[in-house]
């Protein structure tokens, strides 16, 4: 049965670049930061791009941010998603409004099946999946994961980890839970938020960032699409993590335990 | 964080703030591209190579390959890199779209090799060699030659060789011995060649080499030397392949560039190995000099990108390693100081700047008028593209793998006993980086072209056109508010060498050919000098308009204006005294008899 795929790709910052907090902690000094697909949204991509070649159908990419953030669609319908939707809204989000905008986009596309990154690797929320579950009254299954590693046969055949069932109806997905995994059935359509674990998502290639720029993308403008734009998270203020320490050498145990318990409490 | 490779901002900066190669896709040819595919492309090789290729880095180099009965076998990474590799679309990244390439420019697809290279040279060299036979295959081959050839090299199913060196016949070429007998459609080849790089692998269903050879009866010399495909294997009748009696009698042990074997190649020993002419009989050497630019344009790319690694390793390394205290620090008990805060380690880290992005600059630049040469809109744009890009070719090849052995060294020095050992990185590039020296004709050879034959081209034409591009560059720095001591050296020594250059072609009219060329290595090093001080001093004038524009990174522009300062003010004076010696004639190594060491 041939899916019909809605994946999402944020445009983030990389971590490979340094980041400074601006002096009045409003922000990140953006300045000589370079940006790039969230990794768990490149995973995300993956899988879906797996599940089409397994079982045909169509993959559509959508990003919510700036016009920059059409570098990031371009960069996964490169890897081979079928078209874009670049929702543009230049201001704050939060997983909130994220995830009402990803309902509206739902409701016109229709998928069978939301796959997204467990979370953004610039803020860490881990929200947004589970909010437009929530939201359309769906089944989720969050934290896709793999039971075979990263490194082995399947892995390097590109099967997929998110396993649809024969009759076309739900899907069968491994999760990283904190004892381990869990394996969990989940009925179509469904939101999917993709781990770590899950796969180890393809490169693109020349020929294929030639046709990404004659695959067609919509943009639609947030405030046109009816949702409450406004945040529900205030950020207050940013700041760079205490410097850490350095280390110090202890004489035997009984010392350590003492410090730890005394000193760092942590016992 | 891991070595970056190639510093990414510099790169861009480079690229389209001093050269303006964004405006290739303006060309014509270059239509289907812009910005974005230029980034795209450049960003998945950086992707590619950080992921991929450099952690295969030291892997290859410690467990080069081995000949088992008779077949080379490469190391196992290879196995999973190259197919990974080859579906990025490299080998094919510039030819154009009928024959199945993406028709990006040379310069991008330059910038993006640079990567690869800086990842793995070795690894990258596969590619590399493959896409040269490939072309030469495009440019002169039959249409069945094609037909047949081309696809499999450029999906690397095949990879491809240039089978040129014999053991008399290293730099010089037309001296070349194995012979080609006209036999039915093919001809049957017999001789030897060494250090064919590539030559054999197990990581390819088969290998293609472009061979040169002479056809029985052809005159002495360069004008009887073809150019021949010679397959591993061939087609057999039956549709499959079978031997085409191409054996490998023994690998090359070498220094650098572990990863890739290069090979002694035994053609005909059972009298059946067949090949095809490629292009016309007589004019193997042409065809392959035809190909020549692009060839040692890759070579100084890769002298760019070993520099780059390794000055990337030592930065990163002079920023942690505590070591001493400031000269006025008198309390033996105040904690040690980074590196980087000694003035002397400055110095080795801004020698290696200036080398290594005024390398990238020059190597870029080539690529570029290589692009107009091809495309630009007008014949009189391309052939001044042509006369500058020939010029430049001899100085792109040979002043990356020159400075670039001493930016590595330094390298080593930054690292103090530490470089000295091979657990750390940079003994293996300064190994890697001498190769550039000598493949593609050696530095003296390279002297010869310039001073013999570029710099005279067309009249002076060519010299004329690069005087020309150093004003455009003098007025274009002068507007932006460089210092004007920076503009007028370059200036000064532009017109120094230009009449050095008049003095010398004077010699060479006048008959003595011998005191023309004496000092063409000393004329390389100072005439890459000057062009080098010309890329610094557009570095420094984009650098002021970013500055004024408030655009970029400040630390970055900085670092430029601090680089040119040093090229300009420190490095480009000193060709004063060669530029002197040159002109005397001072002829110590002429008269000195080989009897005399
Ligand atoms: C690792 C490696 C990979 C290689 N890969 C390939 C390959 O894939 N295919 C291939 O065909 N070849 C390859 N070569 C061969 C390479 O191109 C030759 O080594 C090179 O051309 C120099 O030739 P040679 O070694 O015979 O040195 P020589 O020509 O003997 O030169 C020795 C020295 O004499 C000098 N010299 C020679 N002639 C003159 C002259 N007329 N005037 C002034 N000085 C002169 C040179 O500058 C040099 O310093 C490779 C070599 C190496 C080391
Ligand atoms: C093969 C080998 C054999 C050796 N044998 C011996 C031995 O038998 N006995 C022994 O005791 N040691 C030995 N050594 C150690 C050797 O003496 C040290 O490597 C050397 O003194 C440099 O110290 P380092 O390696 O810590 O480099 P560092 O001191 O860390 O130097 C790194 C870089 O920083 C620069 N630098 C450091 N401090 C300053 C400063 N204050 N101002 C400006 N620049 C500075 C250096 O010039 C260098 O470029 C050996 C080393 C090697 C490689």
């Amino acid at each position: 049965m041939p899916l019909k795929i809605l994946v999402t790709a944020k445009r983030v910052e990389d971590p490979e670049s340094k980041i400074k907090v601006k002096p009045d902690g409003t922000g990140i000094v953006t300045d000589g930061v370079n940006y790039k697909m969230n990794p768990f949204d490149e995973i995300a991509v993956e899988e879906a791009l797996r599940l089409k070649e397994k079982h045909g159908g169509e993959v559509v990419v959508a990003s919510i941010g700036a016009d920059k953030s059409m570098t990031e669609i371009r960069a996964a319908l490169a890897m081979g998603a079928d078209r874009g939707i670049l929702v543009k809204h230049d201001g704050p989000l939060d997983p909130f409004v994220v995830s009402a905008i990803l309902d509206k986009l739902f409701e016109k596309e229709k998928p069978d099946l939301v796959l997204l990154g467990k979370q953004s690797i610039d803020d860490d929320q881990n929200q947004v999946g589970q909010y437009l579950a929530e939201r359309r009254g769906l089944g989720q299954a969050t934290f896709a994961s793999k039971t075979e590693s990263l490194e082995s046969e399947a892995e390097q055949k590109k099967q997929p980890g998110v396993v649809l069932a024969a009759d076309g109806k739900s899907l069968r997905v491994v999760r990283e839970v904190d004892g381990g995994l869990v394996t969990v059935d989940v009925s179509l359509p469904a939101i999917v938020t993709c781990d770590l674990r899950l796969n180890k998502p393809r490169f693109a290639s020349l020929p294929g960032i030639m046709k990404a720029k004659k695959k067609p993308v919509e943009e639609i403008v947030a405030a046109s699409l009816g949702v409450d734009l406004a945040p529900k998270v205030a950020v207050k203020k940013l700041s760079e993590p205490p410097k850490r320490q350095g280390g110090l050498k202890v004489a035997d145990v009984p010392e350590l335990y003492a410090k730890l318990k005394g000193e760092a409490k942590v016992l | 964080m891991a070595n970056p490779l190639v510093d990414d901002r510099g790169l861009s900066f480079v690229l389209y703030d001093v050269l303006g190669a964004a405006d290739l896709a303006r060309l014509p040819h270059f239509a289907d591209h812009g910005r974005e595919t230029f980034d795209a492309w450049i960003d998945l090789c950086r992707r590619f190579s950080r992921d991929v290729l450099y952690p295969a880095y030291r892997p290859l180099d410690e467990d080069p390959p081995v000949l088992v009965g008779g077949a080379v076998k490469v190391h196992p990474l290879l196995r999973e890199i190259w197919p990974r590799m080859c579906e990025l679309g490299v080998i094919a990244a510039s030819r154009p779209f009928e024959v199945g390439g993406q028709q990006i420019p040379a310069t991008i697809a330059l910038a993006a090799n640079l990567y690869l290279m800086a990842g793995n040279c070795a690894a990258y060299g596969f590619a590399g060699l493959t896409s040269g036979a490939a072309h030469l295959v495009e440019a002169f081959g039959s249409p069945a030659l094609r037909e047949r050839w081309l696809a499999p090299l450029h999906e690397g199913r095949f990879a491809g060789t240039m089978a040129l060196t014999e053991p008399q016949a290293g730099s010089s070429l037309s001296d070349v011995r194995t012979r080609a007998t006209p036999s039915d459609d093919h001809f049957l080849l017999s001789g030897s060649k060494i250090f064919i790089s590539g030559g054999d692998q197990d990581i390819t269903e088969n290998v293609v080499h472009m061979v040169l050879a002479r056809i029985d009866g052809a005159p002495p010399g360069t004008k009887g030397v073809s150019l021949f495909l010679v397959p591993k294997l061939r087609l057999a009748e039956d549709g499959g392949f079978e031997g085409n009696d191409v054996s490998v009698p023994g690998l090359v042990h070498k220094i650098g560039w572990r990863g890739l074997p290069s090979v002694i190649l035994a053609l005909g020993e059972s009298g059946d190995c067949r090949g095809w002419l490629v292009g016309e009989p007589g004019r193997g050497l042409a065809h392959m000099f035809q190909m020549m630019n692009e060839a040692r344009i890759m070579v100084g790319a890769n002298g760019v990108a070993t520099a780059s690694v390794a000055y990337l390793e030592s930065i990163a390394y002079a920023k942690d390693r505590p070591q001493g205290r400031s000269v006025t620090d008198r309390n033996p008990l105040s904690p040690q100081v980074p590196i980087v805060e000694h003035a002397d380690v400055r110095r080795m880290l801004l020698r290696q700047k200036a080398i290594v992005e005024g390398g990238l600059a020059l190597v870029l630049q080539a690529a570029l008028q290589a692009d107009l040469a091809a495309h630009a809109p007008t014949p009189e744009k391309r052939r001044r593209a042509q006369l500058l890009l020939d010029l430049l070719t001899p100085v792109a090849k040979s002043f990356p793998a020159e400075k670039g052995f001493e930016s590595n060294a330094l390298a080593i020095q930054i690292h103090g006993g530490y470089g000295y050992s091979s657990e750390y990185l940079p003994e293996t590039w300064l190994r890697d980086q001498k190769l550039n020296s000598i493949h593609e004709g050696t530095t003296g050879i390279q002297g010869m072209d310039l001073l013999g034959r570029k710099v005279m081209a067309d009249g002076g034409g060519a010299l004329s056109i690069l005087g020309e591009e150093v004003a455009s560059a003098c007025a274009r720095a002068a507007r932006a508010g460089v210092d004007p001591l920076w503009i007028e050296a370059l200036g000064r020594a532009t017109a120094d060498v230009g009449a050095l250059t008049m003095e010398l072609a004077g010699r060479g009219m006048g008959g003595d050919v011998d005191a023309m060329l004496l000092h063409s290595s000393d004329y390389l090093e100072l005439f890459s000098t000057v062009v080098v001080a010309w890329l610094w001093l557009l570095q420094a004038a984009a650098a002021k308009e970013a500055l004024a524009e408030a655009r970029g990174h400040p630390d970055m522009l900085q670092g430029k204006l601090a680089a040119a300062a040093y090229w300009l003010r420190f490095e480009l004076p000193r060709i004063g005294p060669l530029v002197a010696t040159c002109r005397e004639g001072e002829d110590s190594y002429a008269r000195v008899r080989p009897e005399w060491f």
